[in-house]
């Protein structure tokens, strides 16, 4: 498949102080997102996801900064924009964004309408009635029956699922480019769930969405991903489209997480959990970060960090396991079969 | 091997060294070696050796400004339970015949005031009482307000009746109480001291309360109840703590909240009586003659104190809040 | 909407009553010297004819019932020492826009500056050194801990001495309010600018405000459209407060500068103890504590859709 790069990080480091302590978020990640794909960033909380795609946008706390790498998107480099007038040629209009809580998203005294017109008018040029129409339009998009009516309620006139519609009604108005989801699931029901995820889907093919899952629930993930990218203390550790990463992980942390499918779990005995805690990133990680938590880590995996090593054209992965001179290590029995136990893509 | 986990620089740099050694003494092969694994290991890199109080001090230590005061505080409060005992102490009220208005010399540090008084002593007298005023309206604030505050969250049959209570009387502004007890008993110390507490214990109680009603229904608790914790340590575990914190705030606000009271009410002319040197005696003593430039201090001294006294209450108090709150604890 | 404003008054009313009996009952303890303008010449037989005269003989409820029919028609009885035989109302009445316009102003002023000063701090939180926070909070610190009954001494002292403004108002000269007016005016503004500042910089902390910066809203258009509305409504509820703090406060400002309103007129009376006077007084200082919550309750439910809504996700 021919493939367009429309966002190139590279090297990226991110760095957050607290009361003088220096926190290293981001360790170094490169990754190329491809225009029109739909890629899940999975890890644990922690794991540095939101902060990662947070610097896309130039939203990171103020105490946090981009201390090294780039970000390339249209030629210029995001990772040196540092006022709000240079972040507001991206945010909205090319990358826009669905958080994770629709309870607290949403400006709790401004109608619905209110909010949604405010987007369509920065990013649309649109004013008035013509901007008015759009919103109508837009919450129609979005599943909301009696746009009009809708429009002049507050928030809290909407039951959680509703105000996610509205917050991707938001994000859509503003036509981007690329979409990021932060979790947009996770505060839901689950039957609104899926409705959720289709109609990011379906938006995604009429508006000709890139988007970007960040989740650390794999059955998102199996569900809208093309491809997915697992990070691990501020670091991606494999990479690779969907088949490749659930049916031949490399990395043990990603055999470690996919372990944790409570699916695979046998009656009867405990489910799996990955022992031990992420790495404090206030101190500086040697080697591999997962290493003391690996049952399978080599000496090796101590002192130096691994290099990606790349197993197809589409999927690498950072772990010294798959160095020529590493022992043969096999992914636990159970993950092997995934494909069998129907753990596909309708998780 | 052992997994390295750095604690400073010191043993970052020595890991490193360690790296070199290890590179240069082992041959390709063994790196590649297992590691052995120690399924513990994984746990010390967490954040996990978090102490609630231990971070509670050490925020509350690194605040310097709060340091400041609550080293001034201690030592104001030490100072007026020692200076009594001093040697040569006079006592406060004594007069010194011919020694009227003098200005603050070698032997009277504060000066004296209209009748022969020396301020040095009267003032100290007067911390003394106004502390004392303070700390008993706090101390009853402190226990009926976590009595009541209990009682109000528990028992749900009182529920209804405590909170008409506190709705009706949160409309009367503290003062305007104090000032119809005042009126209406004999002026003096103990009839401050039950006037202030009278309707203050509703506010501590108010706060009691909810923590309670949080404790009893709030969802960690309830998860903490089902995986078996005794009522007893979710007590200790979450409802101390966050006692602690309010019953020093408010504490730590009642005290200069009754030493304003104190003043005003001596001034509006029912206060205690004059024979007793409080701050707010002291202050309207001053006042009728603070426009006589040469005996502004006899205004100037006890307003000073006050306020010294008044400032590192409110500040320790409002730090050490701040301090216990587990927002700020970030590592 | 109605429904709940209705609501509302009616509990008002309710505490109002309950207050007024309580304070009234408390009340009948006052000593009895305070009903009689020169109670030291009396005879035990004249105090108790007088006594019988005023009703107080009575038992407690009976006292409550004629009180109240007294009320009902404007009636708070009569002063005995300060003017005598001269109705507490029209006593009250004199006095109270005078009250009114220092309160008043001394409030404007305090929004004025307080809310400015509020949003300026909330902004210096977010530069290196938070210098104009960390004066702003120096300056609150000082007026909070500080009692009042203090500062304005000191206000008074440094004004009259150093600005050569007069210790007492007289009417024609607005300069004389400067130093009454500034006095009573600091506690409030200390109050909003500490909980504006509070409120804003929790609100700016809020997902819907990061929701509309990555959205694309300029930061000046968030915090004046999103920031700045969200914090101020719950400043509404400080109404009442102010209310309160600006009463209080003119209990003693306006005694130190002679200004002839109702603060000072209490003080008077209770130092004289005319009773009926300090009676009216009291009940209507307590009515209008009532009155300025409910006004804060009102005037938050027309600023906050959530709040006649439903219980659950109402107020904070």
């Amino acid at each position: 498949m021919e493939t367009e790069t429309i966002l190139s990080v590279r090297d990226l480091d991110v760095k957050f102080t607290l009361r003088g302590q220096v926190l290293h978020a981001i360790r170094g990640i490169s990754l190329d997102v491809h225009r029109g794909e739909s890629l899940a960033i999975v890890g644990e909380s922690g794991s540095g996801k939101s902060v990662f795609t947070k610097t896309f946008m130039g939203l990171l706390d103020s105490n946090g900064s981009v201390t090294a790498g780039e970000i390339r998107y249209n030629g210029q480099d995001l990772a040196g924009y540092t006022t709000d007038q240079q972040w507001r040629t991206i945010r909205g209009r090319e990358i826009a964004m669905v958080m994770q809580d629709p309870m607290t998203s949403l400006n709790p005294l401004k109608t619905i309408g209110d909010q949604i017109e405010e987007a369509i008018v920065l990013h649309q040029g649109l004013k008035g009635a013509e901007a008015h129409a759009q919103v109508l339009k837009v919450l129609e998009e979005v599943g909301i029956d009696q746009p009009e009516r809708r429009s002049k309620q507050y928030p809290h006139e909407f039951s959680g699922g509703m105000r996610q519609r509205v917050v991707i009604a938001i994000a859509v108005a503003c036509r981007p480019k690329i979409l990021i989801c932060d979790e947009p699931t996770t505060a839901l029901d689950v039957t609104i769930q899926a409705q959720i995820l289709q109609l990011i889907k379906d938006l995604q093919k009429k508006y000709d969405l890139t988007t970007i899952y960040i989740t650390h629930d794999l059955g998102v993930v199996a569900n809208v991903a093309d491809r997915i990218a697992v990070m691990y203390a501020g670091d991606i550790v494999e990479i690779g489209t969907c088949e490749e990463v659930f049916y031949d992980p490399k990395h043990p942390y990603t055999w470690a997480l996919l372990s944790s499918l409570p699916q695979l779990g046998v009656k009867g005995e405990e489910l799996y959990s990955i022992k031990g805690t992420p790495p404090n990133l206030f101190l500086e990680v040697k080697g591999d970060a997962f290493a003391p938590r690996n049952p399978h880590a080599l000496k090796i995996d101590f002192v130096e960090r691994p290099p990606y090593f790349e197993v197809s054209p589409t999927h690498k992965a950072r772990t010294w396991l798959l160095d020529p001179r590493a022992p043969k290590v096999e992914p636990p029995e159970h993950i092997k079969h995934l494909r069998e136990q129907g753990v596909n893509r309708h998780v | 091997m052992p997994s390295f986990r750095f604690k400073d620089h010191k043993t970052q740099q020595l890991s490193q060294s360690v790296g070199e050694v290890l590179s240069r003494n082992y041959s390709e092969s063994e790196f590649f070696e297992f590691a052995p694994y120690d399924p513990t290991a994984g746990e010390r890199g967490g954040y996990s050796n978090y102490s609630y109080w231990g971070s509670t001090l050490r925020s509350f230590a690194q605040n310097k400004v709060a340091m400041f005061f609550l080293i001034l505080m201690v030592g104001i409060l030490a100072f007026t339970v020692v200076e009594p005992m001093l040697p040569y102490a006079p006592e406060a009220n004594t007069i010194y015949k011919g020694a009227t208005n003098l200005a603050p010399c070698k032997e009277y540090w504060f000066g004296t005031n209209s009748i022969g008084q020396d301020l040095w002593s009267q003032i100290w007298s007067g911390v003394r009482t106004s502390l004392l005023i303070g700390l008993a309206v706090a101390c009853v604030e402190a226990v009926l307000g976590v009595i009541m505050g209990v009682l109000w969250g528990y028992v749900r049959k009182l529920d209804f009746l405590f909170t008409e209570i506190y709705n009706i009387f949160d409309n009367v502004p503290q003062t305007l109480v104090v000032i119809i007890i005042s009126y209406i008993l004999r002026p003096g110390v103990s009839t401050m001291i039950f006037a202030m507490c009278l309707t203050s214990w509703l506010q501590t109680a108010r706060l009691v309360r909810n923590q309670v009603l949080i404790i009893r229904d709030r969802d960690y608790n309830l998860a903490s109840r089902c995986l078996g914790t005794a009522t007893w340590r979710i007590m200790v575990k979450n409802l101390l703590p966050y006692l602690v914190s309010i019953l020093t705030l408010r504490m730590a606000l009642a005290i200069p909240a009754a030493i304003g009271n104190e003043v005003f009410i001596t001034y509006i002319g029912l206060g205690v009586p004059l024979e007793i040197p409080t701050l707010g005696n002291l202050i309207k003593a001053g006042q009728t003659v603070m426009m006589e430039s040469t005996l502004s201090y006899q205004l100037f001294f006890p307003v000073i104190i006050l306020s010294i006294i008044t400032i590192s209450f409110y500040i320790v108090g409002n730090s050490f809040a701040d301090a216990a709150d587990p927002k700020n604890h970030v590592k | 909407m109605a429904k709940y404003i209705f609501k509302r008054l009616l509990r008002s009313l309710l505490t109002l009553f309950i207050i007024v009996t309580i304070v009234f009952s408390l009340l009948r303890l006052m000593p009895i010297e305070g009903y009689f303008q020169n109670f030291e010449k009396m005879s035990a037989v004249q105090v108790e004819l007088g006594l019988k005269e005023l009703g107080l003989d009575k038992p407690l409820p009976a006292q409550l019932l004629d009180f109240y029919s007294d009320l009902l028609h404007g009636d708070l009885g009569v002063s005995n020492k300060y003017r005598r035989n001269v109705p507490v109302t029209k006593i009250i009445a004199e006095k109270v826009p005078v009250s009114m316009a220092i309160g008043l102003t001394s409030l404007g002023i305090a929004l004025a500056v307080g809310l400015p000063m509020g949003i300026l701090m909330a902004r210096s939180t977010r530069t290196k050194h938070k210098i104009g926070d960390k004066l702003g909070t120096a300056f609150i610190v000082l007026i909070q801990a500080v009692p009042a009954a203090v500062y304005y001494l000191v206000i008074q002292f440094y004004g009259t001495k150093y600005l050569d403004l007069p210790m007492q108002i007289s009417s024609g000269r607005p300069v004389t309010y400067i130093l009454p007016i500034l006095s009573l005016a600091l506690g409030n503004i200390a109050y909003y600018a500490m909980w504006l500042r509070r409120y804003m910089v929790d609100e700016s902390n809020k997902d819907y405000v990061k929701l509309a910066r990555a959205k694309g809203v300029p930061a000046s258009a968030i915090s004046r459209k999103h920031v700045f509305r969200n914090a101020f409504v719950p400043l509404v509820q400080f109404i009442p407060t102010s209310v309160i703090l600006t009463l209080m406060g003119s209990l003693y400002v306006e005694s130190l500068y002679s200004i002839p309103g109702m603060g000072g007129l209490l003080v008077n009376v209770i130092q004289r103890q005319d009773n009926t006077v300090v009676q009216g007084l009291v009940l209507f200082y307590a009515a209008i504590s009532i009155l300025g919550l409910l006004v804060g309750d009102i005037l938050m439910a027309i600023v906050d859709p959530r709040i006649t809504f439903g219980k659950k996700e109402g107020g904070r």
